[in-house]
């Protein structure tokens, strides 16, 4: 197990170094003089050779490729242009109430999405199992702005049950920064009143984040479930007397929850991409918001840097998805 | 006590299909007495297991008794509701089944499951759950009872680690558990070694004396069935046709579809009449040898750094227009090697010679050309047809691919290689779920001739098909070489099978050829240790199975 898990970590620091590359390779391929987009339109031919030596431009790819790695590697993802501080500092100070989004969200579809789909495997064609079905479709088909629009006018504006968005009041004081999540720190400062206002705040963007995730591990979990069920060592659990409660909860379930869990891992990835849409709609103030500010101004180091963010999050979302693979299935272990 | 512990009384059974209700079972009439060995004879469809899986109400979902009933001890259990099933279920009667790795949850380590049953037996006799370690303790016992080596410290392992017929004793320690009254034994020796059927069905045998089971057993195997009950019923189409003391029905069987069961039954111990009239039709027509391989040899390294070697140094010459056959059991390479012989699988060393010609070095389009005058033909036919192809669609395939043929000209050669395997022309636009096992097994061969090869490689043809199938497709590819002179590597784990249709055989153990010789030579007297133990496991089934046939010397 312990040498499974030192190759997985291993796969992960290359696929790193691979998405570094491919950032690279992506900003150097994109048209257009960085420098003089730095400079901009009126600066004369001497700012823009300064700039270019300034960023050290004027060496050859190679070179900047190797500079741009060492950067990296001491945790150098350079300057923002519009705000002239360093990028990652401020996808420290964006990522965390991104990442409490998207672990809430996550949350909500694995406890939802996972019983949900057992149970409609297990009432295949009953009522349980045609509802799920409609709530799944619709997961998917609607559009992410359009469904929060709709959760804030209702519970938000009509019904004044939740805040219509943002992360904290302006008048409630953050608690101490520990973890950067509100939700965690709030309870570790022993501040419950804020724990509510948080969750509060949270509760309508993880919802309108978590519906696609929600609809396909459900799905995924459902049609898991009922080829287990028809499974040969079901017949032989039920023959020997194992009451069907158990059965399905816990000798079904664990095997159905392999491709579940490869499912979970793909979402991750998913969410952290796709916050953009929900942060703009609640007015999240994570690294969605701020890598779409920096690309609507040309500001391309920090787009670079949400992009390695997101990247090494998947990454390490999907190697805990391995490892837990492992974890539950024998097989793999001694593979 | 009194009255018999199973009776099955008029029991018809229908199961709810989109085309009407398919009636499954047909008035059975059934009676198993305490201390009986029962075994029920059937074809694959014949309803044998959804019988025994509605005496433990566990059958089809989309069942539905029409009439009659099944009283167990005295206790109409037709219509039992699932709560009261629980003090029967494992308990007091309980089964064994088919196929050991499949009917054992893989992400449960085996004495969890065990205790698991153990657990669900004492909650179900309303005596409070045991101590975690006086259930590990009992599960220990268990595991002793069916002589497996070790049992403590089994318990914590996985099934995917233990050997098939290991496998089969945990789940036969499983039925046990519950000390039931009466085991249902579905198959439980057909997934298995013949060497280690014969020790599952010794280990039956001992424990019905020791424990006095009763036991109802299903195969298709009838040999097994011979070994084990003492009484026997035959099924058919869901009707049991004949039933009686089973040797009986073996010396005199009355109804028809027994005699034709009896007498698809390969024998062990009879020489195949064909072998003595082979050599005169092969030899003058083309002598020499079609296929060679010189120290064969495949290492699998797993990504721990573990090697295996699953063929080890082989060489074989088969000569043209043989039947070479290659036996062994599971895990000695045999399939490895027939995949090898054809570059399907990857040689670490070694060369194969066809017609004269290495192939070992070949790749791309020489590899793909040469390729058509090799085919294979798989175990499952069921599996090695694509579902969503009509049957012409994969006959054609080779032609397609191999050939410039026109649609036309393929079209027409389909029609004639349904007609060389004897099924109707308008097979070709039906789809594979519509055929029978036998039938689709037809389609492999077809398709594995439609390129005229001259030598085919037969994994295993038979053993996913029914006795009387079997023999059928037996008879059938002896006349298909005789037809259009092919040479074929047989491969097979059922000596009589070998014996019935093989010229010359190799058998193999853990990757390398242990005997080989004149398969006449090699029943009549086996040098190597394996080889006499693998015929005495075969010849106890065999025997048991063809009392009726008569004595050959």
């Amino acid at each position: 197990m312990l040498a499974f898990a030192f190759r997985k970590v291993l796969t992960l620091v290359g696929t790193m170094i691979g998405i570094a590359a491919l950032t690279f390779v992506i900003t150097n391929v994109a048209p257009g003089d960085p420098a003089r987009l730095v400079a901009g339109p009126n600066a004369t031919e001497d700012m823009v050779t300064t700039i270019r030596t300034e960023y050290g431009l004027d060496k050859s790819l190679p070179e900047q490729f190797v500079v741009y790695m060492g950067d990296l590697v001491t945790g150098d993802l350079g300057q923002s242009i519009v705000t002239t501080r360093p990028v990652l500092e401020e996808v420290l100070r964006y990522a965390p109430a991104t990442l409490e989004l998207v672990f809430v969200a996550m949350a909500i579809g694995i406890i939802v999405g996972v019983p949900l789909g057992m149970l409609s495997a297990v009432y295949k064609d009953g009522p349980i199992d045609h509802i799920t079905r409609i709530f799944s479709i619709s997961g998917v088909a609607l559009p992410a702005f359009w469904f929060g629009i709709i959760l804030q006018l209702t519970f938000a504006v009509d019904l004044g049950w939740l805040p219509v968005s943002g992360r904290l009041p302006l008048v409630t004081r953050p608690p101490e920064t520990v973890t950067g999540l509100l939700l965690v720190d709030s309870l570790l400062a022993g501040r419950l009143d804020t724990f509510w206002t948080a969750l509060r705040h949270i509760i309508l963007p993880a919802i309108v984040l978590s519906f696609p995730c929600l609809a396909s591990i459900l799905r995924v979990n459902r049609a898991e479930m009922i080829e287990v069920l028809q499974s040969d060592y079901i017949v032989a659990a039920r023959a020997h007397g194992i009451a069907s409660f158990r059965i399905v909860a816990i000798y079904a379930l664990k095997n159905a929850l392999l491709p579940t869990l490869a499912m979970i891992g793909l979402r991750f990835g998913w969410m952290l991409g796709s916050t953009v849409l929900v942060e703009t709609v609640f007015d999240w103030p994570g690294i969605g918001l701020y890598a779409v500010s920096s690309a609507l101004s040309s500001d391309f180091k920090p787009v670079i840097g949400v992009t390695l963010v997101i990247g090494f999050f998947f990454i390490v979302a999907n190697t805990l998805v391995d490892l837990a693979y492992a974890w539950i299935d024998p097989r793999l272990r001694s593979a | 006590m009194t009255g018999p512990l199973l009776d099955i009384q008029n029991y018809r059974l229908d199961i709810a299909t989109f085309d009407g209700p398919v009636h499954v079972l047909k008035d059975i009439n059934l009676t198993v007495n305490r201390g009986d060995t029962l075994g029920i004879v059937g074809e694959s469809g014949s309803g044998k297991t959804v019988l025994v899986r509605s005496v433990l109400g566990i059958g089809p979902k989309a069942s539905k008794v029409v009439e009659g009933k099944i009283a167990f001890d005295g206790q109409d259990i037709t219509a039992l509701p699932e709560k009261d099933w629980t003090k029967i279920r494992g308990i007091r009667i309980s089964m064994i089944f088919q196929d050991p790795m499949t009917y054992l949850n893989p992400l449960f380590t085996i004495g969890q499951q065990i205790s698991d049953v153990i657990a669900a037996h004492e909650k179900a006799a309303g005596h409070g759950v045991s101590l975690k370690t006086t259930r590990r303790a009992r599960t220990v016992e268990l595991l002793d009872q069916v002589g497996l080596p070790n049992p403590a410290m089994l318990f914590d392992q996985y099934p995917h680690q233990l050997s098939g017929g290991m496998r089969q004793r945990v789940l036969i320690a499983m039925a046990l558990s519950g000390k039931p009254d009466l085991l249902i034994a579905d198959e439980p020796t057909t997934a298995l070694d013949v060497t280690v059927q014969a020790q599952v069905l010794d280990l039956i045998n001992s424990l019905v004396e020791k424990l006095n089971l009763t036991v109802i057993m299903i195969s298709h195997d009838i040999g097994a069935i011979a070994t084990i009950a003492k009484r026997c019923a035959v099924m058919y189409k869901g009707e049991i046709v004949e039933q009686g003391l089973t040797a009986d029905i073996l010396s005199a069987p009355k109804h028809e579809y027994t005699r034709r069961l009896l007498a698809a039954v390969p024998d062990i111990d009879t020489a195949a009449t064909k072998v003595a009239a082979q050599p005169a039709v092969a030899e003058p027509a083309k002598p020499g040898v079609l296929l060679e391989a010189i120290g064969l040899k495949k290492v699998y390294r797993s990504q721990s750094g573990t090697e295996v070697t699953a063929v080890n140094s082989i060489n074989l010459s088969v000569a043209t227009g043989e039947i070479f056959g290659v036996v062994g059991e599971s895990g000695s390479g045999k399939s490895t090697l027939a995949r090898m012989l054809l570059r399907l699988i990857e040689p670490t060393s070694g060369d194969i010679i066809f017609d004269g010609r290495n192939i070992s070095g070949l790749t791309g389009e020489p590899l793909r050309l040469m390729r058509r005058h090799m085919q294979f033909v798989f175990q499952n036919p069921h599996s090695a047809l694509n579902g969503r192809h009509t049957i012409g669609d994969a006959i054609g395939e080779p032609l397609r691919i191999q050939t410039s043929m026109s649609r036309r000209d393929i079209e027409a050669r389909v029609e004639a290689l349904l007609d060389i395997v004897q099924l109707p022309k308008m097979f070709k636009y039906r789809y594979p779920h519509e055929l029978s096992g036998g039938q689709k097994q037809r389609i492999c061969i077809a398709r594995a001739i439609a390129l005229n090869p001259r030598l085919l490689i037969l994994d295993e043809p038979t053993s996913a098909l029914d006795i009387s199938v079997q023999a059928q497709v037996l008879d059938f590819l002896q006349e298909l070489r005789a037809e259009l002179d092919l040479t074929y590597v047989f491969i097979s784990h059922n000596l009589a099978v070998i014996r019935q249709i093989c010229d010359r055989t190799i058998v193999m153990k853990r990757g390398e050829i242990v005997e080989q010789g004149e398969t006449e030579t090699l029943f009549l007297s086996p040098q190597h240790e394996y080889t006499k133990a693998l015929i005495e496991s075969g010849r106890k089934t065999s025997r048991a199975a063809n009392l009726s046939a008569p004595a050959v010397s």
